[in-house]
């Protein structure tokens, strides 16, 4: 492997869904040799493109799992991740970002910058990614790249340039006018693999000349070098991209390209702006944290020889057993070395180490610091650190949000359970927003997501990959249970038949906390609880928060405060104590009326502007609070805040009352207090099945 | 039996009333009356960037708390950096005053609130009606107040305010504009700049924000039916907070 950090780029593709990424990042190995035929995305020809390796991706058109691959390109290695674009799968986007240096933000010619775009541009800048803009389908009819561009700046703020203008639009788009070079390009062969370079056509001379100095206005912005150049009229070619680089390193700046992936058009260019205007892994600054020191940042160097320092972010059960994605911050990844897994506290050897391409794979001797590999028979959870025994650092923990929906499976049979336990195992690894877990009092497998896609995509793979048939409960929304008003208690726990006693008193109050989910304080003063059963109490506290006497869901939002007590010499213990913080809390529970919280979803509907009254309509009898509308001409964003409760089946009302013409995305937003009405009816849902199971 | 007092509610009522009679608009509405009735027009008219914005949210504010329904029409901005001025000034209101509660009342105020955002290429009254009966006809929000920011007022502004007053009356309710001024506008003689003078007559009342070095004063242009003092000396607005106080 080439030892030269700046000849490396780690980058990212995200995008809206159908945007055509996969189809981007299919047509980049090919021109970049990796793989040597074009499929299809949709898999017409049965073979499908190369990134979405999955049987279910391909059967679906999108990508879901992000798969590592590494490509050259002019002497360069770019090491992709291709990202998911549904909004249920961000936390594979955001893992995706949280490894890479730079980002390619595929947007259609023809949809602009649609609602998926805001978030993964939120999610870009979150991790401060640079990204280029590559305007893709621009042989679609209503193309408009121009537009896009505004909608660049407008939506998203970017200070977004032109950096290539089209040579014809829809049906005749036919190549690009660069500007930097001033020159036309075209592409040529079967496959476009041919790039040919062309003086400008004379009716697209005067558009160029404009755009170019608007390029240089913008550029010059981030070079006096490239201003003084552009006073004298002379401007040479590694000046201007040498100020448009800084400009994008900087995220003050996002060049954009435009093409037809899918016609075989303005890639290779594109490819050539990554090595030029991307960062490679020395420029970006990484941070760990020391946990020997209290956690303090430690500023990592894309250094080879240094200790290694290096972040699992993906994993994946292959044939071979599990295979852990890499990224190597500092330092070198061998064969046979001996690393630390600072979480688990472990030493591991380092058996094989491969470079990804999809689903396939090269076996190589190490990975070096600023590189992405995968590693073989590494037992580990995504978002571990490796380090070199003897450094004990962490990488930032990344932002994973608690999943918002669940719902209880079944297996069908023994063979099913068996298959559905190890399947349930590798995906809960793989995906920290995906969890399972077992109720104890009805012995049903529950599993919780991020919204119903997420869940139905996992329950699809363990029938697929697993074949463990599982038959599928109703969803299941995460309520939470939280206190409004003050309650006191004054609670003694006594048992004394025969043997040891058990003896504790607690006084004290519960109270809303707006901002946390529960806070313990004690107030005792001469000694009325023993010193050692204060911490008895509180894990009595916050073991009853847990579950609610409402519906049955944790509690949330509760400061406890003790003020008073007693104790026996001989009968109070630990347990005792801790019984009695129990039973104080269900006293104060009741008082302190209780409320239901359920998950506010951010709802964003885009709809042709027609249908506008009619989406509003269907959100509001969701229990949805609009709040605005966005007129774009033609379409329409409606935005609104909507209890997830009400969104099941949402797609489907959606495209009928649409004609299939609005789309929209679900995130998770806030968990708010449930309307009276709805609260006494899960209340008396919840006893029902309460009845039922007994 | 007694009846049963909920505390929590009529602290938030409380609050309410506290805010909406601490509010420094008091000091420009005499005696608590409404500024507006229905149908009638005002303006607040600066230069860029001096607060215009902010001055509509205060006054959008005032009305929430009212228990009032706000439309905020925006052209040319998006509905979250709407939403954000929103935040900025509400913030910026329970700092000053140390409100604690603060997120019930958000939650409260915004069911009142409606944002309608437009290119400003795009906006026509017609476009509005059309949207606005989706609203009223489904039940989803009826408008008692309204608020217009970036609108161009150009040759062909009189058209649109005609046809908005139209609007305005048949639903009964006012309606205030942000108007940009230039630098070197020329003011015709009554003050107003000449994009403003050219509609004049159908506004109600006209404010002007006018930055001086450490505040901004806000001045009555006009006012038709005689209901404010000049409170140039009394009322200004904050630079750091764009919000309205007492003159020091």
């Amino acid at each position: 492997m080439k030892r030269d950090p700046a000849k490396i780029r780690n980058i990212g593709i995200s995008a809206h869904i159908d945007a055509g990424k996969t189809t981007l990042t299919e047509r980049i190995l090919y021109y970049t040799n990796r793989i040597h035929a074009i499929h299809d995305v949709k898999g017409k020809d049965g073979v499908g493109a190369t990134m979405d390796f999955m049987e279910l991706e391909k059967e679906r058109g999108i990508t879901i799992t992000s798969a590592a691959t590494y490509c050259e390109w002019r002497g360069h290695e770019i090491n992709i991740i291709d990202t998911p674009g549904h909004v249920d799968f961000t936390i594979e986007v955001e893992r995706a970002l949280r490894v890479l240096d730079g980002g390619i933000l595929v947007l259609c010619s023809v949809g602009g910058v649609q609602s998926q775009s805001i978030t993964v541009d939120r999610q870009m800048s979150r991790y401060h990614v640079p990204c280029l803009a590559f305007v893709n389908k621009c042989d679609r009819t209503g193309a408009n790249p121009y537009k896009v561009v505004e909608q660049l700046k407008e939506k998203l703020g970017h200070n977004a340039v032109l950096m290539q203008i089209p040579i014809g639009l829809e049906s005749d788009f036919d190549g690009v006018v660069d500007l930097v070079t001033m020159k036309a390009v075209y592409f040529d062969g079967s496959n476009g693999e041919h790039v040919r370079y062309e003086e400008i056509p004379s009716e697209l001379v005067a558009e160029a000349e404009k755009r170019r100095e608007e390029l240089i206005d913008a550029a010059s912005m981030f070079s006096d070098e490239l201003m003084e150049a552009a006073l004298e009229g002379e401007i040479p070619e590694d000046l201007l991209r040498d100020a448009i680089r800084k400009g994008t390193l900087k995220r003050e700046l996002t060049p954009v390209f435009m093409g037809s992936a899918y016609k075989n058009k303005g890639v290779q260019p594109l490819l050539d702006a990554v090595t030029y205007y991307l960062p490679h892994p020395a420029e970006v600054e990484n941070k760990a944290l020391d946990l020997d020191r209290d956690e303090e940042e430690v500023v990592l160097e894309a250094d080879p020889e240094k200790p290694l320092v290096a972040l699992a972010f993906k994993l994946e059960e292959g044939r071979y057993g599990q295979l852990t994605y890499i990224r190597v911050y500092q330092g070198t990844l061998r064969k046979g070395d001996m690393i630390f897994n600072n979480r688990s506290g472990q030493k591991v050897k380092v058996g094989r180490v491969v470079r990804m391409h999809a689903n396939q794979m090269e076996d190589i001797e190490s990975i070096p610091a600023g590189y992405i590999g995968a590693l073989f028979g590494i037992d580990c959870v995504s978002g571990d650190t490796f380090t070199t025994p003897g450094y004990r650092y962490s990488m930032t923990s990344m932002h994973v949000p608690d999943p918002v929906i669940s719902l209880a499976i079944v297996p069908a049979d023994n063979k099913a359970q068996v298959n559905m336990s190890k399947a349930l195992s590798r995906f809960t690894k793989e995906d920290p927003t995906f969890r399972a877990y077992v109720n104890h009092e009805t012995g049903e497998t529950i599993i919780s997501g991020m919204g119903e896609l997420h869940l139905e995509v996992y329950i699809e793979r363990m029938k697929r990959e697993y074949n463990a048939e599982v038959s599928v409960g109703a969803p299941q929304v995460a309520y939470r249970e939280t206190i409004t008003k003050r309650a006191e208690f004054n609670y003694t726990h006594k048992k004394q038949t025969g043997g040891a006693g058990q003896f504790g008193r607690v006084a004290g109050w519960i109270e809303p906390l707006p901002d946390g989910d529960f806070e313990f304080e004690s107030q005792i003063v001469g000694g009325a609880i023993p010193t050692e059963f204060i911490p008895s109490c509180e894990k009595g506290f916050r073991a009853s928060m847990e579950k609610g006497l409402l519906l049955g869901f944790p509690i949330t939002g509760v400061k406890v405060v003790i003020n008073d007590g007693q104790a026996h010499s001989v009968d109070s213990s630990d347990m005792a104590f801790q019984a009695a913080a129990r039973g104080a809390f269900k006293e104060a529970y009741m008082k302190a009326k209780p409320a239901i919280l359920e998950p506010i979803m951010k709802v964003v509907v885009e709809t042709p502007a027609e249908f506008q009254g009619a989406v509003m309509g269907s959100l509001n009898q969701r229990r949805g609070m609009i709040i605005g509308t966005q007129d774009e001409g033609d379409m329409c964003v409606i935005e609104a805040e909507v209890p997830l409760a009400e969104m099941f089946g949402y797609s489907t009302v959606l495209r009928s009352a649409t004609q299939g013409k609005a789309q929209f995305t679900m995130e998770f937003a806030t968990y708010k207090q449930v309307p009276k009405n709805v609260a006494e009816e899960l209340i008396k849902k919840a006893q029902e099945e309460k009845k039922k199971a007994a | 039996m007694g009846d049963i007092i909920y505390l929590v509610e009529r602290s938030l009522t409380m609050l309410k009333h506290d805010l909406i009679k601490r509010n420094p608009l008091r000091l420009l509405d005499s005696e608590g009356s409404r500024i507006l009735g229905e149908g009638e027009f005002g303006g607040v008219v600066a230069r860029a960037g001096v607060g215009k914005t902010a001055f509509l949210v205060q006054v959008a504010m005032d009305s929430l708390l009212n228990g009032k329904n706000v439309l905020h029409i925006s052209l040319d901005q998006p509905v979250k950096k709407v939403c954000l001025w929103y935040e900025e000034v509400f913030n910026s209101i329970t700092e000053e005053y140390n409100f604690k509660n603060g997120n019930t009342l958000w939650e409260e105020i915004l069911l009142h609130r409606f944002i309608m955002t437009f290119k400003s290429g795009d906006f026509n009254i017609e476009i509005l009606e059309e949207r606005l009966n989706d609203l009223i006809e489904q039940g989803i929000f009826f408008p008692q107040v309204c608020l217009v920011d970036g609108l161009k007022f150009d040759e062909t502004v009189r058209e649109i305010l005609n046809e908005l007053k139209l609007l305005a009356k048949d639903q009964g309710f006012p309606c205030w504009f942000s108007i940009k001024s230039h630098r070197d506008e020329p003011k015709v003689e009554s003050g107003f700049p000449v994009s403003l003078a050219q509609v004049e007559d159908l506004f109600d009342v006209v404010f002007e924000l006018a930055p001086s070095t450490n505040e901004i004063e806000i001045r009555v242009l006009k006012d038709k039916a005689g209901r404010f003092k000049d409170p140039g000396d009394r009322v200004v607005l904050d630079p750091s907070t764009f919000l309205m106080k007492k003159s020091d």
